[in-house]
């Protein structure tokens, strides 16, 4: 079996709203500027993003006008006709609507015919299972093409108002931690069964799931109060729940360090099962935030002979921001189109998921077709 | 080990990217011995992940320890740190003249750690213990298995593989001292219960250079390989068995 992206696309929404002008587009949280924006910014290394908001918090567009966006670039960007496209496979952490499935409005979006359609559902990694889904796809030789998009609108819930309806009126820090480092945006590959001019043929795609071992690090819907363990749905009313802070998004900033753990393992784990020979990748394309090669962890895999040298990464995080599940999307894209790579050069993606640590890796080898 | 510093609540500089290529140059192991530490590195990551699923540990790592919970963790390790400066030494007089270097080593961190136990003790007392009843009291089941283990590898020829329980062992200190010590300073309001755990970390820097070119010493082959993972996988599982037991024979 064999799958190659042949083509990419994506779509940011406004201008890059740098650090200084982040506060204004999501608003000030009881007027009052927060004092956690620097730090974690700092800490995060991320210059620039984009926002679906305008100042006075509107959303500009959909979450399923981006994705229709970013595939539409796709297409145009490749020798296929739209009508080709026999599978969407969609990846978002939030619909515009909770249901029906995303997938369903980016097609009446994309007006995509007949399709066979596949949403999943995660954060960060369900990109690449909405990928991974494609992929499998042509073991079958089921379609002449498939389109994956990935699409993340989480400034929704960052506005100021949102901090504000809550009981005590403030964020702690696991629900601000996010605030300042997830942004918007939405990505997409189109796959064949054969090559295409220079395009990327897919090795293999493989996940490691660690949600038995650790508890929930990212969330949206559950309440502020730890001890109380019903869900957002479970108060008698939707106020109730947000009053409660169980429509907020947080991060368990204290079990963060465990994505790197489970990154470190799974692509030991390759290396053991023979799927990846580290002398032999040319290029990193990852979705770690900086601060994380700040551990020890990577001294650790310098002795142990995994390390893979600075010159080989490549990331646009810093610029794009961090886009979720389609950050991984909106970085190939930029890489195919601004890197200089080669016929045979292999990459290797990785795209490591807090939520309750999911780790999603991928193989990809440039080829001609 | 637990080896990632500091939480997202710390300042940090932006790095943008992994170490450089001239740093990488650096590398001191073996490619056998590299591949011994990747495997090594994997058998702790799954420990921890183990390590997460124990009651008492659960309850420890959540802040929900209690004092007494604190009592019988320290009354129940205590039986393994007091055997543990016997396994070392007997590890050592097992590595015959071909290995001198590597028994100069194991004696160095046996002498580092024999009196450990007394550490232990003292934070017990402080604690609120009573000195004769962790003195008196029994290994546990897990206790019982992992130092009988211990005992029987450590008194094999040339034992290599002991290589994988100080591995695991050394882990252990490394994550009580990053990690527990602070839950336990926290429970009782005071730095003189966490002892034993906090001290670990001082060290830390040069066991793990010591461990490194342990690895690199003595794995060359294939079996080497093998029985280093392997013994640290059973070190790790009757560790395991040895936390879980706390809550099993506790129980009136």
């Amino acid at each position: 079996m064999s799958a190659f992206i042949t083509s990419t696309g994506m779509y940011l929404p406004g201008d890059p709203v740098d650090n200084d002008t982040i506060e204004s587009v999501l608003g000030l949280v009881n007027n009052k500027p927060s004092r956690l924006r620097k730090k974690i910014l700092a800490s995060n290394g991320i210059k620039t993003r984009h926002f679906a908001m305008d100042c006075e918090q509107r959303t500009t567009i959909s979450n399923a006008e981006m994705a229709a966006m970013a595939g539409q670039a796709c297409i145009d960007n490749s020798q296929l006709s739209k009508s080709r496209v026999g599978l969407l496979s969609c990846a978002t952490s939030q619909g515009d609507l909770v249901l029906p499935g995303f997938g369903s409005m980016v097609q009446a979006s994309l007006k995509l015919k007949g399709v066979e359609l596949n949403t999943s559902h995660g954060i960060c990694s369900s990109g690449m299972m909405a990928l991974k889904y494609a992929y499998n796809s042509f073991a079958n030789n089921e379609h002449d093409a498939a389109l994956v998009v990935a699409s993340e609108l989480a400034s929704r819930l960052f506005k100021a108002t949102r901090y504000e309806i809550t009981e005590d009126a403030s964020p702690d820090f696991n629900a601000e931690f996010l605030r300042w480092m997830l942004s918007d945006g939405a990505g997409a590959f189109l796959l064949e069964p054969q090559p295409r001019g220079l395009c990327f043929e897919i090795n293999w795609i493989t996940s490691y799931s660690h949600a038995d071992a650790y508890p929930v690090c990212m969330s949206v819907g559950q309440p502020r109060d730890k001890e109380d363990t019903r869900s957002w749905q479970d108060y008698p009313t939707y106020a109730e729940a947000e009053a409660a802070g169980a429509l907020m998004i947080r991060q368990d900033v204290r079990l963060l360090d465990n994505v790197v753990k489970l990154g470190v393992d799974g692509f030991l784990n390759l290396i053991e099962q023979n799927k990846v020979d580290v002398d032999s990748i040319d290029h990193v394309l990852c979705h770690f935030s900086s601060e994380y090669f700040k551990s020890r962890i990577f001294d650790m895999l310098e002795k142990a002979g995994a390390a893979i040298p600075e010159s080989k990464w490549y990331t646009n995080l810093y610029e794009r921001g961090n886009t979720g599940c389609a950050s991984l999307f909106i970085m190939l894209d930029e890489f195919a189109k601004t890197q200089n790579y080669k016929e045979g050069d292999k990459i290797m993606c990785m795209v490591p998921e807090s939520g309750r640590f999911n780790n999603a890796y991928m193989m990809l080898t440039v080829t001609k077709g | 080990m637990d080896t990632v510093t500091g939480s997202a609540e710390q300042e940090k500089v932006p790095v943008n990217n992994a170490k450089s290529d001239a740093e990488l140059s650096d590398m001191v192991l073996t490619s056998e011995g590299q591949a011994c530490l990747r495997s090594l590195i994997r058998v702790w990551f799954e420990f921890e992940r183990d390590l997460s699923n124990v009651p008492i540990v659960q309850r420890l790592e959540s802040g929900r320890l209690s004092k007494s919970d604190y009592l019988l963790l320290l009354l129940n390790m205590r039986q393994q740190v007091i055997e543990g400066s016997r396994w070392i030494t007997r590890s050592a007089s097992s590595f015959e003249r071909d290995y001198a270097d590597v028994r100069s080593e194991v004696i160095g961190h046996a002498y580092d750690e024999h009196r450990d136990y007394e550490i232990l003790e003292q934070d017990f007392i402080n604690a609120g213990g009573k000195a004769e009843a962790i003195t008196s009291a029994r290994r546990n089941t897990g206790s019982e298995a992992l130092h009988g283990f211990m005992m029987y590898r450590a008194s094999q020829p040339n034992p290599v593989d002991m290589i994988g329980a100080m591995w695991i062992i050394e882990g252990i200190g490394n994550k009580m001292a990053n990690q527990w010590a602070e839950h336990v300073r926290q429970l009782f309001a005071t730095d003189n219960t966490a002892k034993f755990m906090s001290y670990h970390g001082e060290h830390d820097g040069e066991h793990m250079e010591e461990l490194y070119r342990l690895i690199d010493r003595v794995c060359h082959s294939e079996d080497h390989l093998y029985s280093i993972t392997r013994t640290a996988k059973v070190v790790a599982r009757l560790y395991l068995l040895q936390l879980e037991e706390i809550d099993n024979e506790n129980r009136k």
